[in-house]
């Protein structure tokens, strides 16, 4: 939004804030402090995706404002629920920007209440850093001021694809759950697929309470599947996991970032060696066991007693990392087109959590590209393969 | 009439709502425009289960199935607006009327059952008949404009939901005096005794289906426009939750009441933004506050302590002295463990 | 092969549907209304069970002692906090008071355990292992789960038919204006069928939890398969629950199967929608004469 029609709001709306004459520019900062707004479930089974990742972005704005804050402003923290519900994201957008004025957003958790709200904060030009939800319609074609530090899901979707490849598969199977998270992957994979001229030899899916899927691995036994893509949560894969190997069925099984912790998964799927060939992708760097995010697990299991340090966290962790640094660069003289410019001008920013640097572009807002192959061997410790670059 | 007598109130609350757009921000108008929506859905649930006595839980599919049908005949074949509106609430009203038929076989939990398995097929069919509905991912709607007029888009909406609102209100509130209310009154009183008075059971409750219906439709259509987006989980059954908490919030066979239950409903969510994290703790608990503190909804106390207040409150009293109603609502159970 | 696959793991689904159906038939054999809380009171007494055993390292037979014990007194609450207060107002009212008690459990199991990983581990009673019978590999957890729910059916049948408070329940819904009348206490009666449905919860919870996890919102689901599962056997008949419970489990597993795994979820409501309209009062429920 241009400036001009922020000041025709500011008439309209007669708010006083308006006319104190340093705020003109800026909604939400003030000489001490930046009010910064994030939405995503805090209730519902979403929560996944949205109360673990504010839990991440809390801490690190606890941090940045006992170091002072960001040009002497402490970061101050609003959050809404959208319990996973397209209308009540919309609301909650529509509360932090034009209720609650807040000078950045970083949030989104469910992909297609994110999608809805793209409209209203893509109006109002407030600079927004998503940090879970990956589908493609939120950066593709990219909005001005929205940019994801998620791997969106045609990132993964390739990642996965050529993994499969280049671990030889020759039979290449789908499992899905086509709920709107497991839909915003399944498309861009199938896609993917086509692009590699890969014909799948099966397409079965499940739903995230499954409690069984006999009939599931039975049809892709019989269809002689050695690599199985499974676009699952971590309850239905643990559940396929556990009846492939009841049945014998020890094909190459490939996760993406909803199953990002292998060594929860191994106790999920509680049957010894079941998870030998499993392999996943992390969005972030370590998985929560791993001594280099102690730091970050001390801060989490301090701020909240009773919970543990959990890849949600990481991506909140991640992305409050990207937009403090956008802000900071930004400089004293704070505008939401500066943080914006400075987002769009990230190259190489190494975060704590990330595997690979955060790279944004004027064209290209999907600035993490470096989805990071881990696995567990039954018993042992948690490896990383690798990270796959893809462009 | 008392100054503070229902024609009065509801024409206090026109006026705010006319004047809504010009002192609201965004936020405020949207959820303005939420609060009219429900309203109608409330409206459509009331006459059915309040008045009529059908305990159904099919109403977020009729939601839905509005949405979608005025979403996709605008994606799909290019009608505009003013056509796919009406005709997506068409829809939802045929597909009420069809749900009416194992209505008629069908009472208390079972019937809920039976809807409720209804509503599941309906979300399953919204998921996985990708190449009309988009699947989970949902579908942005066109942009509509109010050309000529002098309006913005969800300022046009707004007021075009309010229109809709007091004219379906209205004829709500007609239609329950009417015979055909009265009818619906008589089926949920007793089956057996409304047909010995001449009620004709199949055409009522396929009246009482399709009308409701087209009330959750209508609302269905306007709701795909206020979000721009349609995708399954706007019609899953928390809605069926909310649209059952607003009438027995508001009150249970009284059109106000719906209006009333709706608005605080709505605007009682919203507020809850302020208790993060604990929403759903709250607003257990608030459905609960209300339901056991506030029997027969707001309506029923307003009637009680103000004046004027003259709308006939077609609820059936509570029966204290009785054992408790089993599967079958509003019948009392001596009657039904008879022979 | 296939097929004695497919069945097999139909019955073992069927199982844990069976098990959340019968609490459902428990409550509604003596009240006469369905708790739409079941579902919640299910997972929240499978987050106590997990507290006790894995937080606090309980052995597992106290645990379950002490988690079908919660289970009753949560039941009991919920008599006295949803029921008791509503059972003379209406249906609606009483399905929203569970509904709000469903909110209020589900929120706060995530308050206390939604920070502790995505889905929780339960471990099994018995070796995780798969084990062969005759030609069919089978995770024994599942057998437990199976012998659990005919124990429990078969307990209670018991209790209906030999106990006096068993009779008495029975009464109760039969006529509760009579059962007044010869001296029943029925508000205590009332009290004990939220208690044991709820403690059968607890111990199905306890059973079933190694096999589905535990998340704050696996209530819903297993409620919905539940309720159907008791509404196809009857509502009231405990062997119908099971019955009810094994059918919508070898529905899904035929369709999953046979037909297309997306068919799945949806298959069981089609079988509820055709079995209702067809007959309407269950598989085994008592025919009710048209009153007039």
């Amino acid at each position: 939004m241009s400036r001009l029609s922020i000041r025709a709001l500011c008439v309209a709306s007669v708010g006083l804030a308006c006319l104190s004459p340093a705020l003109a520019q800026a909604p939400g900062v003030s000489a001490t402090s930046i009010k910064i707004g994030t939405f995503g479930a805090l209730t519902g089974p979403g929560y996944l995706y949205g109360k673990l990742p504010m839990n991440g972005v809390e801490v690190v704005f606890d941090e940045i404002n006992k170091a002072g804050g960001i040009h002497g402003r402490k970061l101050e923290l609003v959050r809404e629920d959208d319990r996973c519900d397209p209308a009540s994201a919309i609301g909650a957008t529509q509360k932090l920007i034009s209720q609650d004025k807040v000078f950045a957003i970083v949030g989104g958790g469910c992909s297609n209440p994110t999608l809805a709200a793209r409209e209203t904060i893509e109006k109002a030009g407030t600079p927004f850093v998503v940090f879970a939800s990956v589908h493609d319609g939120i950066t593709t074609p990219p909005a001005k001021n929205i940019f994801s530090v998620a791997t969106t899901s045609t990132i993964e979707s390739q990642a996965q694809v050529q993994f499969a490849l280049s671990e030889g598969a020759k039979k290449i199977a789908v499992v899905s759950m086509r709920d709107a998270w497991g839909r915003a992957r399944y498309t861009p994979l199938m896609e993917t697929l086509k692009a590699k001229g890969v014909k799948i030899v099966a397409d079965e899916e499940m739903t995230p309470d499954s409690n069984d899927a006999t009939a599931q691995v039975l049809r892709l036994k019989q269809a002689g599947a050695d690599a199985i893509l499974m676009v699952l949560y971590p309850k239905p894969a643990a559940i396929f996991a556990r009846d492939a190997n009841k049945l014998a069925f020890r094909p190459l099984l490939i996760g993406q970032t909803g199953i990002a912790d292998p060594a929860a998964f191994e106790d999920q799927v509680g049957v010894p060696g079941a998870t030998a060939k499993f392999r996943t992708i992390s969005m972030v760097r370590y998985t929560p066991e791993d001594p280099a995010v102690e730091k970050w697990r001390k801060a989490i299991e301090t701020k909240f007693p009773g919970d543990r340090l959990s890849v949600y966290n990481q991506f909140g962790i991640g992305a409050a990392q990207v937009l403090a640094e956008a802000i900071r660069r930004a400089g004293p003289d704070l505008t939401q087109e500066k943080v914006v410019a400075a987002l769009a001008g990230l190259k190489d920013f190494n975060v704590d959590v990330y595997p690979g640097p955060i790279s944004c572009s004027e064209t290209d807002h999907r600035c993490h590209k470096s989805p990071n192959w881990i696995m567990k061997e039954p018993g042992g410790p948690v490896k990383v393969l690798g990270a796959t670059r893809v462009e | 009439m008392a100054l503070f007598g229902r024609r009065n109130v509801l024409l206090v609350l026109l006026a705010v709502a006319l004047v809504l757009p010009a002192v609201a921000n965004s936020y405020q108008l949207y959820i303005g425009n939420l609060v009219l929506i429900y309203t109608l859905l409330a409206i459509g649930m009331n006459l059915l289960l309040g008045f009529a006595g059908q305990l159904a839980f099919a109403n977020a599919a009729m939601f839905g199935i509005g949405a979608y049908g005025t979403g996709l005949l605008q994606v799909h074949f290019g009608l505009p607006f003013a056509i796919a509106f009406p005709a997506g609430a068409l829809i939802a009203a045929a597909v009420g009327l069809a749900i009416s038929f194992p209505a008629l076989r069908l009472s208390g939990l079972y019937l809920a059952l039976s809807t409720l398995a209804f509503a599941q097929f309906t979300q399953w069919i919204f998921l996985h008949w990708e190449g009309v509905t988009f699947g989970a991912g949902g579908f942005k709607t066109p942009q509509i404009s109010f050309d000529p007029l002098p309006v913005s888009k969800p300022v046009g909406l707004y007021y075009l939901s309010l229109l809709v609102a007091v004219a379906l209100y209205i004829f709500a509130r007609n239609l329950v005096a009417s015979r055909v209310g009265r009818a619906f009154v008589a089926v949920r009183d007793g089956e057996v005794a409304a047909q010995s008075l001449g009620v004709d059971l199949l055409r009522t409750k396929a009246l009482a289906f399709g009308i409701s219906g087209f009330y959750a439709g209508v609302a269905g259509g306007l709701y795909s426009q206020a979000l721009n987006y349609v995708s399954p989980e706007g019609y899953d059954l928390f809605q069926i939750v909310l649209h059952k908490a607003m009438i027995v919030v508001g009150g249970m066979g009284s059109v106000a009441g719906s209006l009333l239950g709706a608005g605080i409903i709505i605007i009682v969510l919203e507020l809850l933004r302020a208790v993060k994290g604990a929403q759903e703790i709250v607003f257990g608990g608030i459905l609960l506050v209300f339901v056991l503190f506030l029997r027969g909804g707001l309506i029923s106390v307003i009637q009680r302590y103000v004046k004027g207040w003259d709308e006939p409150l077609h609820a059936a009293p509570p029966r204290r002295d009785e054992p408790p109603p089993l599967a079958v609502p509003a019948t009392p159970v001596a009657e039904r463990a008879a022979p | 092969m296939m097929l004695s696959y497919i069945l097999l793991s139909g019955v073992t689904t069927g199982a844990l549907y069976a098990l959340v159906a019968l609490g459902i038939v428990i409550v509604n054999k003596a009240t006469g209304v369905i708790n739409f809380a079941q579902g919640e009171l299910f997972m929240f007494s499978g987050f106590l069970a997990w507290a006790l055993h894995v937080q606090f390292g309980i052995g597992y037979p106290l645990t379950l002692v002490l988690a079908i014990a919660g289970g009753f007194l949560l039941g009991v609450m919920t008599d006295r906090i949803a029921f008791q207060p509503l059972k003379n107002v209406d249906v609606v009212s009483l399905v929203l008071a569970t509904v709000g008690i469903a909110f209020i459990l589900r929120g706060v199991a995530r308050v206390i355990w939604g920070g502790k990983g995505d889905y929780l581990t339960f471990p099994p009673i018995t070796s995780p292992e798969p084990i062969m019978i005759g030609e069919i590999m089978i995770i024994p957890q599942q057998l437990a789960v199976l012998a659990g729910a005919v124990l429990i059916m078969a307990l209670f049948w018991l209790f209906f038919r030999y106990t006096r408070a068993g009779k008495m329940m029975q009464a109760t819904a039969d006529n509760a204006k009579a059962a007044t009348l010869v001296g029943i206490r029925t508000d205590r009666i009332y009290a004990l069928a939220f208690g044991t449905g709820t403690a059968v919860a607890a111990a199905a919870a306890v059973l079933a939890a190694p096999l589905t996890l535990l998340y704050p919102d696996m209530g819903f689901s297993f409620f919905i398969k539940g309720f159907a599962a008791a509404v196809l056997g009857g509502l009231t008949s405990l062997p119908g629950a099971i019955l009810g419970g094994l059918l919508v489990g070898i529905a899904e597993a035929l369709a999953g199967g046979y037909i297309a795994s997306s068919l799945m979820e949806v298959s069981g409501f089609v079988v509820i929608m055709l079995v209702l309209v067809i007959m309407p009062s269950g598989l085994l429920g008592a025919r009710r004469l048209r009153r007039v």
